[in-house]
C-alpha cells in the first residue's frame, strides 16, 4: 500500500478549546506519528480562512487524509467533507476529534485535558487511515410534502410549499383547520383579529388547489427516507374510518401545544371557585362579547395571574412566551368593555421582548393597571370573601417589590395558563423519528444554525411544537422550513449519504439472519444464488444486521470494524 | 499517584452522542477518564468491539443508546439488550469482571445524566482496580 500522507488540524476554537487544552502540544505529539505530513493549529478551522488552509495545504503537500480536532461532528463535518471534496478528496477522507464538547468544555485541568484532547485526536488518526472513498448516491426527489397539523403554522406551510407548486397533504386531527389561534379573540400587541386572520388562511387552503386538507384525520405511519416517504393517513368519518396513502418527500411537523391544566395549582383553587377561570375560557368569553362572572354579574374587580405552570419548580420550569402580552392585552379589553372596572395583573417578570411588546407594555400600565409583583415558586393565593367584603375573593400576593403583603380583591381572575407539549408528542416523534426535549418539544437539528431541520433528513418542524413563541414567530418557521423544503425539491433529486450497509456474496452463507433483523426491510435474499442483498437507498446504516452476521459478511461502510478498531487503538494508545 | 482507569465510550449517534454533545454545551463537567467512539446506533456493537477495547487496555466499556423505545432505528437497543447477557457471559468466561462493562441509556436531552453515569462509572472501575486482561494477556504470551 502506498504511503499515505495525512494532515492534523487542531482547532482552538478561539479560546473555546485553546484556554483548556494546550492545542501547540496536542500538534506536536500529532506530528511525530507516522504518515503525518502537516499539523497545525489555527484560531478557527471552520472559518473560510481555516478551510482555505487546509485545501492549500492538500494541494500543496499532496495530503490524502485529513483529520480535524475540533467541535462535534454534528456541527461541521459536513464544512470540512465539503472543504475537502474542494481541494479535489474524496469528502469521506476526514475524520473529526471532538475536542471542545467532549474535552474543554466537560474537563478544567488542562494537563488532563490536552492528553485527553490528544488521545481523542489519536483515534481520529489512526481511523481515517483505515477510511474508503465512497460515493454519494443520487435518488428521485418527490416534490410533494405531508404537513402534520392544521393551525396556523401548517397552513402558512402549507400555502408557502402550494404557492411554489408543490402538493401538499395538509393532516389535521379536529374537524376544523385553525388550531388555538381559533380559540382566540383579539391578537396581541396590535390588536387584530384573530378571527380574521384565521379565516383568512382556512379560505385560502380550502380553495388551493395544490392542498388536500384531511381534517379528522391522523398520519398512522411514515415509512422510506427523504424524497421518497410513504405516508398513511387514517380519516374518522361519522360512522366510519377510511385509509389513505400518498408518497411525499418531505415532512413538516406542526402539531402545536395544549394549554397547561390549571386545576394542577391548587392554591388557584381553579374548578373550585367558579370565577376563577382559564386564559382560554376568558378568551371565549371576549369573542363571545360580553365579560361576566358565572352568576352573569359585570365584574367590578379582575385580576390577572401570569405564569401558571410557566417558570416555576414544580411545574414547566420555561417561559411560555406570550402569556405577558396575552395578559396585557386582557387589562386592555376589560377596561374598554367595562372603563370602570379596577384591574389588577400580578407577574413574576414582564417578559416583553419581542417587536412592539415594550410600546404595548407601556400603554398598558398608562392604563391604570394595578401591577403587582410576586417572587418565583412564591404563589399568590385564592380564597372566598367573606359576607362583609363587596367582592367575590380576594387574593393573597407577597409583593416583591414594596416587601409587604397584600391583599387585594376579585370577582373573576384570570389564569395566564402556559403552553405545554401535547400528550401524543412522543408519539408523533416515534412516528417521524425525531427526539424530544427534557419538556416533550420537538428537538431541532442545531437550536441556532438549523432551527426548523432535524435529525432525521426531510423532518422539519415549525411552530409551537418546537418550543412555546407567538404567532409571527411561528408563522416565520412555517415558512423558514417550507422554503428548506422548496429549496430542496427544485432539484428534482437529492444526493444521500453513502453510508450503508453492504453485503459480500462471497462471504454470505445465505443463513437469513439479517432478513428478519432490519428494522426497514432493506435486506432482499435472492433464493437462485442463495445470498442477501442490502438494497442501499433503503438501508439506514443502523448496523444492526451488521454486527449480527455470523458470517462477518456484511460492511458498514464508513463505520467498518477495521475503522473502529482502528480508533480503539487509537484513543488508547 | 493514584490510579486512574482508562474507559471506552461506545455511544449511538442519534440519542446518547447527542446527549454527551448537551453536556459539553451546557458545560456540565465530568470525569475526563472516557473516550467516547461514535457508533450509529447501539445495535452496530460488536461484542468484539468491547473485547477490543479492553485489549488494548481499556478498564472499563461503557455502551450507550436511546432509551427503549426511543431508539432512531426504532428496535436496536433491544438488539443490544439481548445481546448484553451474552457479552457479559463472555466477560466472565474471560475471567473480567462483568462490571467493568455497562449498558445505559442517554437521550438526546440528558446531558446531566450522561455526565453523572460516566462519573459514576469511572468510580466504580476506579474501585475494581485494573482490568486482569493484561496479565491474562501477558501469561498467555508467556506461555507460548
Ligand atoms: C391564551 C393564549 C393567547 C394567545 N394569544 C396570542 C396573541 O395574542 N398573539 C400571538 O402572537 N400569539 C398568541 N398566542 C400563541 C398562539 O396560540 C400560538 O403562537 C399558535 O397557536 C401556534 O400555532 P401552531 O400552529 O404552532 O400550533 P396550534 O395552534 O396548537 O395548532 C396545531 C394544530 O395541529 C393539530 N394537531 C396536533 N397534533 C396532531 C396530530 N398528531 N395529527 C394531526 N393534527 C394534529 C391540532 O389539532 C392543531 O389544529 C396565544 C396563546 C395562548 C395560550
Ligand atoms: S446474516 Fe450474513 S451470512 Fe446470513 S444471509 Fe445475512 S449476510 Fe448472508
Ligand atoms: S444496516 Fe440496518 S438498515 Fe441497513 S440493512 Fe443492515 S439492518 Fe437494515
Ligand atoms: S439509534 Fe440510539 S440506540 Fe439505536
Amino acid at each position: 500500500m502506498e504511503e499515505q500522507r495525512i494532515g492534523v488540524y487542531v482547532c482552538q476554537c478561539g479560546t473555546n478549546i485553546a484556554k483548556v487544552v494546550n492545542c501547540e502540544e496536542v500538534v506536536r505529539a500529532l506530528s511525530e506519528q507516522p504518515g503525518v505530513v502537516v499539523a497545525k493549529t489555527y484560531k478557527y478551522m471552520c472559518s473560510n480562512p481555516g478551510q482555505e488552509m487546509i485545501i492549500a495545504d492538500i494541494q500543496e503537500h499532496g495530503l490524502d487524509r485529513i483529520v480535524v480536532a475540533a467541535c462535534s461532528p454534528r456541527m461541521h463535518e459536513p464544512t470540512f467533507r465539503k472543504a475537502i471534496q474542494t481541494a479535489g478528496l474524496n469528502p469521506y477522507f476526514v475524520e473529526m476529534a471532538n475536542i471542545r464538547e467532549q474535552c474543554s468544555w466537560v474537563h478544567d485541568d488542562p494537563q488532563v485535558a490536552t492528553d485527553k484532547a490528544r488521545a481523542l485526536t489519536f483515534g481520529a488518526l489512526h481511523r481515517v487511515a483505515k477510511h474508503e472513498p465512497l460515493e454519494r448516491m443520487s435518488v428521485e426527489m418527490c416534490p410533494d410534502v405531508l404537513v402534520i397539523g392544521g393551525g396556523v403554522c401548517g397552513m402558512t406551510a402549507a400555502l408557502e410549499l402550494a404557492d411554489g407548486g408543490n402538493h401538499v397533504y395538509l393532516v389535521e386531527r379536529e374537524g376544523t383547520l385553525g388550531g388555538n389561534v381559533a380559540r382566540v379573540d383579539l391578537t396581541a400587541p396590535y390588536l387584530d383579529s384573530a378571527r380574521d386572520l384565521i379565516t383568512a388562511l382556512v379560505t385560502r387552503v380550502e380553495e388551493h388547489k395544490r392542498i388536500d386538507v384531511l381534517v379528522h384525520s391522523q398520519v398512522s405511519s411514515l415509512e422510506g427516507f427523504v424524497g421518497n416517504f410513504t405516508a398513511t393517513v387514517e380519516t374518522i368519518w361519522g360512522d366510519g374510518a377510511s385509509v389513505s396513502q400518498f408518497r411525499v418527500g418531505n415532512v413538516v411537523v406542526a402539531t402545536g401545544y395544549k394549554e397547561f391544566d390549571a386545576s394542577r395549582v391548587v392554591h388557584y383553587g381553579y374548578g373550585k371557585l367558579p370565577n376563577v377561570i382559564t386564559s382560554f375560557e376568558f378568551e371565549k368569553m371576549l369573542r363571545a362579547g360580553r365579560i361576566q362572572t358565572k352568576e352573569g354579574k359585570i365584574p367590578q374587580y379582575v385580576a390577572i395571574i401570569h405564569c401558571v405552570g410557566s417558570r416555576s419548580k414544580e411545574f414547566h420550569t420555561y417561559c411560555s412566551r406570550v402569556c405577558c402580552m396575552t395578559a396585557l392585552k386582557y387589562a386592555h379589553e376589560v377596561k374598554s368593555a367595562i372603563p370602570n372596572c379596577y384591574v389588577s395583573d400580578v407577574y413574576i417578570d414582564m417578559h416583553a421582548f419581542g417587536k412592539g411588546h415594550e410600546d404595548f407594555y407601556k400603554r398598558g400600565s398608562e392604563a391604570k393597571t394595578l401591577f403587582l409583583m410576586y417572587a418565583k415558586n412564591d404563589h399568590p393565593v385564592i380564597r372566598k370573601a367573606g359576607p362583609g367584603d363587596d367582592c367575590e375573593m380576594l387574593i393573597e400576593v407577597n409583593e416583591k417589590l414594596s416587601g409587604e403583603q397584600i391583599e387585594i380583591p376579585a370577582d373573576l381572575v384570570i389564569l395566564m395558563v402556559g403552553m405545554e407539549a401535547r400528550e401524543d408528542s412522543d408519539a408523533v416523534a416515534r412516528l417521524v423519528n425525531i427526539s424530544r426535549d427534557k419538556d416533550g418539544w420537538f428537538i431541532e437539528s442545531h437550536p441556532k444554525l438549523d432551527p426548523v431541520a432535524t435529525t432525521t433528513d426531510g423532518i422539519y418542524i415549525a411552530g409551537v411544537c418546537a418550543a412555546p413563541k407567538d404567532i409571527p414567530d411561528t408563522v416565520a418557521q412555517a415558512r423558514a422550513a417550507a422554503g428548506r423544503i422548496l429549496a430542496k425539491t427544485i432539484r428534482g433529486s437529492i444526493e444521500i449519504d453513502a453510508v450503508f450497509a453492504e453485503i459480500d456474496e462471497d462471504k454470505c452463507s445465505g443463513c437469513r439472519v439479517c432478513n428478519a433483523l432490519c428494522p426497514y426491510s432493506a435486506i432482499t435474499y435472492d433464493a437462485s444464488k442463495k445470498k442477501s442483498t442490502v438494497i442501499s437507498a433503503v438501508c439506514k446504516a443502523c448496523g444492526a444486521c451488521v454486527a449480527a452476521c455470523p458470517s462477518g459478511a456484511i460492511k458498514a461502510r464508513h463505520f467498518t470494524d477495521s475503522q473502529i478498531f482502528a480508533q480503539i487503538e487509537g484513543v488508547l494508545t | 499517584m493514584s490510579y486512574e482507569p482508562k474507559i471506552v465510550g461506545f455511544l449511538c449517534n442519534w440519542c446518547s452522542y447527542t446527549g454527551a454533545d448537551l453536556a459539553g454545551t451546557s458545560r456540565v463537567h465530568y470525569a475526563p477518564n472516557i473516550r467516547i467512539i461514535r457508533v450509529m446506533c447501539s445495535a452496530r456493537i460488536d461484542p468484539t468491539f468491547v473485547l477490543k477495547a479492553l485489549r488494548e487496555g481499556a478498564d472499563g466499556v461503557l455502551i450507550c443508546g436511546c432509551h427503549p423505545g426511543d431508539c432512531h432505528y426504532s428496535e436496536g437497543n433491544y438488539k443490544m439488550m439481548r445481546r448484553y447477557p451474552l457479552l457479559k457471559k463472555m466477560l466472565t468466561d474471560f475471567g473480567i469482571e462483568p462490571a467493568r462493562v455497562r449498558l445505559e441509556w442517554v437521550s438526546a436531552s440528558e446531558g446531566q445524566r450522561f455526565a453523572e453515569v460516566v462519573n459514576d462509572m469511572t468510580q466504580r472501575v476506579r474501585e475494581l482496580g485494573p482490568s486482569p486482561i493484561q496479565q491474562t494477556l501477558a501469561q498467555d504470551m508467556a506461555e507460548r
